[in-house]
């Protein structure tokens, strides 16, 4: 399709555009301060504006193409799809406050605060460049999503909504830093949020409204469309009750961990730049809400869609049903309106993710590796090109998409299966040590492709479902990672004993608890005040023994 | 004693106690109730008003709960938050803490 834009329609678009850009220029002065600012707002954040960047980020321009798929194609119930987000139910409540209270700039920071010697920098150094190397590719995935709805909108070439836009997110992050991203965020969100409100009701509306729904449903037989728990039988069929229990394992057990989901490592950035531990748990928690109650009013404006063009069986075609209902329906001069919030929810995903690779490259491998003494008016400036760096290699990511795009979904899935119990054992079993850890990433890297690839082509193995594959890539991860950490050391008992005072993480931490009430570093009631927490201990937990 | 406790010292706080329990298995019912809920609200069900209802009262029930232990968590944490910081920079520098 082609649309025809009046004058009133690129106002809205221009208008937009010089608000985003203008918000970095705002934030120049607070964002250039130090590598804090620009990375992490000075953690001084009121729990409401991580909350709307929280929802903001999530909300990428593929994100209602995805949604629009799952939900026509299995009807309500592909709701489910959507649920991988309940992690931050228990999370908000457990790893959230546990991460906040290590003030880790990032994950890959957090492992030399939980664990200690050359296994935590080993874990630091890896999870920091496959962490750049993954926001590039998020970058250009996101990117070329935003070439194709501006090649099927005004029938440019791909590049050019891939480039052009996120030059333009690009001003304002490298300007502002994270600053310029949380603002940005919280305009792009409401913006966003009333677009999408107003959109779908619409197309509910041209549909019929509810009831016109349900009678169409009715009409097609597709009455079952309207039930959320409509699935194909427990193990059989494409929608089997089994895929159904495990991804509500996986979504909401794994809030006791941190890295259970690709979105955890966005969402720690958010965590840190709370002023507070309960600003950052209610940052985590009603940012997430805002995500689901998006999902609601999404699916069932895709209901409408359904009913207004049934039967379509071309996967590309369906997908890009909700833009439709909106270019297809608004009245004239609102167009751009709809554009305009289009662009919001890209260019709210891409400076997210062009600072958070920032952050990595520069905390976790600059400053850390090549120049610990990194005034912060340098880590700001390699802040700056590492930026920079992302958003030329996100370029070439996603011109090159269409080749690498099943390579790296199989890469997203073997750092999301395998790994999973070992990212909840971190956090709440003291005895799993970086060893552990650092054996749960290399099995399952060997494990995935044995499982996922090399076993199925050999015959030896039948094509597992994807549910499947989750659960003999744990227990086979287990069998590597559990004698790797019963046959080396703990971790210090020093080093954890401090870990444990300050952060106070839940589960299976006896031996490390008793060992710091015993030094008279923890009460009863509570621990004794930091200053005389750490008389004592020896340096083991700040110089990594290498 | 009280099922749910309102007044908290920072140490008590600290430690993961029934409240915490009570808010991990509530927050993803509330989940639940309010993403189906919702969906289910917009075409008119009955089934969907009564769980949306439920999902906005656990959301209430649950901040009642936790909100004045997150508190107090906050207030003593923030209380210390300086010198956790120092010794952070000190570790990514390589140096020994502050004491």
């Amino acid at each position: 399709m082609n649309v025809s834009f009046t004058v009133l329609d690129w106002i809205w678009v221009g208008l937009f555009l010089a608000l985003m850009v203008g918000s970095g220029v705002l934030f120049y002065r607070l964002g250039k301060r130090s590598g804090s600012d620009f990375f992490l707002a000075g953690r001084g954040l009121p729990w409401w504006l991580p909350a709307s960047s929280v929802y903001a980020t999530h909300t990428a321009t593929d994100t209602p193409m995805w949604i629009t798929g799952v939900i026509y194609q299995h009807g309500l119930a592909g709701i489910w799809y959507t649920f991988f987000s309940a992690w931050a139910a228990i999370s908000s409540f457990v790893s959230t406050r546990i991460f906040r209270r290590s003030l880790a700039y990032t994950q890959a920071e957090w492992n030399v605060i939980r664990f200690t010697g050359l296994g935590s920098e080993l874990l630091r150094g890896w999870m920091a460049g496959w962490q750049f190397f993954m926001n590039m590719f998020v970058l250009g995935w996101v990117g070329i999503a935003m070439g194709k709805v501006c090649a099927f909108l005004f029938g440019w070439p791909p590049w050019i909504g891939l480039i052009v836009f996120s030059l333009v997110c690009a001003i304002y992050v490298l300007a502002a830093g994270y600053w310029g991203v949380v603002m940005a965020d919280f305009q792009q969100g409401i913006i966003a949020f009333l677009v999408i409100l107003i959109v779908s009701f619409w197309g509910i509306s041209v549909a019929g409204g509810p009831s016109g729904i349900i009678e169409k449903l009715a009409a097609l037989g597709e009455l079952e469309r309207m039930n959320p728990f409509a699935f194909t039988g427990w193990w059989s069929g494409s929608f089997p009750t089994a895929w159904f229990v495990t991804m509500l394992f996986i979504a909401i057990l794994g809030g006791f961990g941190m890295g259970t989901t690709v979105d955890w490592y966005v969402e720690a950035q958010r965590i840190q730049s709370a002023r507070t531990v309960r600003d950052a748990s209610y940052s985590i928690w009603w940012g997430t809400v805002l995500g689901l109650v998006r999902n609601s009013v999404w699916a069932v404006s895709i209901l409408a869609f359904f009913v207004l063009f049934p039967g379509i069986t071309d996967t590309a075609e369906y997908e890009m049903g909700w833009f439709r209902l909106g270019f297809d329906y608004l009245p004239a001069g609102m167009l751009g309106f709809f554009f305009a919030a289009i662009l919001a929810i890209h260019l709210s995903t891409i400076s997210s993710h062009l600072n958070l690779g920032a952050l990595y490259a520069t905390r976790d491998l600059y400053q850390h590796y090549v120049n610990p003494e990194a005034s912060e008016e340098r880590l700001v400036l390699v802040g700056r090109i590492s930026t920079l760096i992302l958003l030329v290699g996100s370029f070439f990511y996603g011109l090159i998409m269409e080749d690498i795009t099943s390579w790296l979904i199989f890469a997203l899935w073997i750092m999301a299966a395998g790994i999973w119990l070992p990212n909840i054992l971190q956090v709440v079993w003291w005895r799993f040590n970086a060893w552990g850890y650092l054996s749960a990433w290399i099995a399952n890297l060997g494990f995935s492709w044995l499982v996922v690839w090399i076993l199925p082509a050999l015959g030896v193995i039948p094509d597992l479902l994807d549910y499947q594959q989750f659960w003999l890539l744990m227990v086979l991860g287990a069998l590597i990672y559990l004698p790797v950490t019963f046959l080396t050391k703990p971790e210090s008992m020093d080093h954890l004993v401090a870990y444990y005072v300050q952060s106070r993480p839940l589960g299976w931490w006896g031996p490390v608890r008793r060992e710091a009430m015993r030094r008279g570093l923890l009460r009863p009631a509570g621990p004794v005040p930091i200053a005389d927490a750490h008389e004592g201990l020896s340096s083991e937990r700040l110089i990594p023994d290498l | 004693m009280a099922l749910i406790r309102r007044t908290w010292t920072a140490h008590e706080a600290d430690e993961w106690t029934r409240e915490d329990w009570i808010t991990i298995v509530i927050s993803p019912i509330c989940y639940v109730l309010l993403t189906i809920g919702l969906a289910l609200s917009l075409l008119l069900q009955v089934a969907g008003y009564i769980m949306i209802a439920l999902g906005i009262i656990l959301t209430v029930v649950m901040h009642y709960v936790i909100d004045p232990k997150l508190k107090a968590i906050s207030n003593e944490y923030e209380r210390k938050q300086q010198q956790y910081l120092e010794q952070l920079e000190a570790q990514v520098r390589w140096q020994r803490p502050p004491k």
